[in-house]
């Protein structure tokens, strides 16, 4: 029971207590310290004392003191303290952030997301960063959805806590004068947040909340940014995506591939509610690939029912587009999936096996797409061993009893 | 904290060793600043062309007098502010309105802070 009770105010408030503390202490790897120290603590108490009533300002208050603590033994340890950082006033919105229970609302999780985008962190590392404090995200999971190293992003993500805590870079929330140069690392950060929940049909994974919230947030930064084509195009993004959650599963709980969903069962208002945030989108220039991306999951979602064909010569037609703007190995390993539908499994298996195998080598997608078009060739212990691949990178319930079916289906040699 | 605000600019904009009018020009924006600054500027000053620069160079041990600049580009370090302030957004609030007559950068670099006592007391 309170193990429950900490897990869930732990993921509900957890990065604002962390951010709240990197505000007051200016030092991320101290925050999160004092935080997982506050949750040990919790761990340990409330099943003999109770759940405290106010779960989230209690944990604050521990990983306060647990800062404090180890800022003293710091202190203690590296006489004459040089350089102990001291704590810095917090002002309004850190405090506004820890105490009051009732900013759990979305816009509230945005406000941090901005926080972190601080452009004197390093571009390369923003929304990296941001996915750690904020979303919870492990360094393995953003490492994979920036096709990084493990240990190459971890440098980024030291270099960048470095240079918050030694260059004094704040933790407030920016004005308005301050978003437009801060929001290509939050709509990144949103979206990686977003393919988290996607990549999961059953929704019942950790991150499996983000697709909901994500609806809001996203919509409260088209009211804050109207005339942003690439937020519209996010905003239609994600409920083109959400609308057909309904229809990502079947009775035996194993996902079902888009052009297999069957569309009646979609989500009819999100997709209106969609292709509304697009046309705002499109009447305003941008070169941006969300706006492409969002004519993508619109062209799928125009399909009424299963007998009409799938669209996959518009499909491949918009992949086409979009190389043109610019190469990007995984838009290439994308339309070649279209490209398999359209001029057959072998042209789409000569396209995949020129992509660089080494920097896909964790990114699952790759080796499903492969798995499949090396099974529709005939080439089946290829396929055997590509679908071992994506296996071992521990996919969602869903999606792995629907790859272990079409292993299966491989029958054994 | 402390922060020094090192202002880059092409220096020919303003005339043989500083001192045409461009300079008779920013002069007075730079005043204004300074008062505004008020106890938050703790030091600073313009430099004077790097036409008058000399740097000494450390190789192994061995040291060599060139004349000119470290670095020979476009830009050059043409002056600096120190200033006390809160955190990062408030200095780059503050580098954002150092004038600059051309193209130019303003640096921003926390200091070192001196160790306990001062410098007088180790």
């Amino acid at each position: 029971m309170t193990g429950a009770a900490l897990d869930a105010a732990a993921r509900a408030s957890g990065a604002r207590i962390i951010a709240a503390l990197a505000a007051r202490y200016r030092d991320l790897d101290l925050a999160e310290d004092g935080f997982a120290e506050a949750c040990a603590r919790a761990a340990e108490r409330w099943p003999g004392d109770g759940i405290p009533r106010a779960p989230a300002a209690w944990l604050y208050r521990t990983a306060d003191r647990a800062v404090l603590d180890a800022l003293r033994r710091r202190s203690r340890r590296e006489r004459p303290a040089p350089v102990a950082p001291e704590p810095v006033d917090p002002g309004p919105t850190a405090e506004e952030l820890m105490l009051d229970d009732a900013l759990l609302i979305p816009d509230e999780r945005l406000r941090l997301i901005f926080v972190c985008c601080h452009p004197a962190v390093a571009a390369d590392a923003r929304a990296a960063l941001t996915l750690r404090l904020v979303c919870g995200l492990t360094v393995a999971e953003i490492a994979r959805a920036f096709l990084l190293a493990e240990p190459t992003l971890t440098q980024r993500l030291v270099r960048a806590k470095r240079k918050i805590a030694e260059a004094g870079v704040p933790f407030e929330v920016p004005g308005p004068a301050a978003w437009p140069e801060r929001l290509e690392a939050v709509l990144q950060t949103l979206e990686i947040a977003y393919a988290k929940a996607h990549e999961d049909a059953a929704g019942a994974g950790p991150h499996a909340g983000y697709g909901r919230e994500m609806l809001d947030l996203t919509r409260v930064l088209a009211e804050l940014l109207p005339d942003e084509p690439e937020v519209l195009a996010l905003a239609a993004l994600v409920r083109y995506a959400e609308a057909r959650r309904p229809a990502r599963l079947d009775a035996t709980g194993a996902m079902v591939p888009l052009s297999e969903q069957d569309p009646t069962l979609w989500n009819r208002a999100l997709i209106d509610a969609a292709d509304a945030y697009l046309n705002q989108a499109a009447a305003r220039p941008t070169h941006g690939r969300r706006r492409w991306q969002a004519a993508l999951h619109a062209t799928w979602c125009r399909r009424r029912n299963l007998d009409e064909p799938a669209p996959w010569p518009e499909i491949l037609a918009l992949y086409d587009d979009a190389l043109r703007l610019g190469d990007d190995p995984v838009v290439r390993l994308n339309r070649a999936v279209a490209l398999a539908e359209v001029a057959g499994p072998a042209a789409a298996l000569a396209e995949v096996e020129g992509l660089d195998a080494e920097r896909f080598r964790s990114f699952a997608p790759y080796h499903a797409v492969r798995a499949d078009l090396l099974r529709r060739t005939g080439r089946l212990d290829e396929a055997r061993s590509a679908y071992g691949a994506v296996l071992a990178l521990d996919p969602a319930p869903a999606e792995r009893l629907w790859l272990e079916r079409r292993l299966a289906s491989l029958g054994t040699v | 904290m402390l922060y020094a605000l090192l202002i880059y600019e092409d220096e020919t904009v303003y005339g043989p060793n500083k001192e045409g009018p461009a300079m008779d020009a920013i002069r007075p924006r730079h005043i204004a600043l300074v008062r505004e600054l008020g106890a938050k500027r703790i030091g600073g000053s313009g430099l004077k062309s790097v036409k008058l620069a000399t740097t000494i160079r450390t190789d192994n041990g061995r040291q060599t007098v060139h004349d000119g600049p470290f670095a020979e580009t476009k830009e050059q370090l043409g002056g600096f502010y120190l200033i006390d302030v809160a955190d990062l957004d408030e200095a780059l609030a503050i580098a954002r309105r150092v004038p600059l007559t051309a193209h130019g950068a303003i640096e921003v670099r926390p200091v070192i802070p001196p160790p306990p006592g001062g410098y007088e007391a180790q």
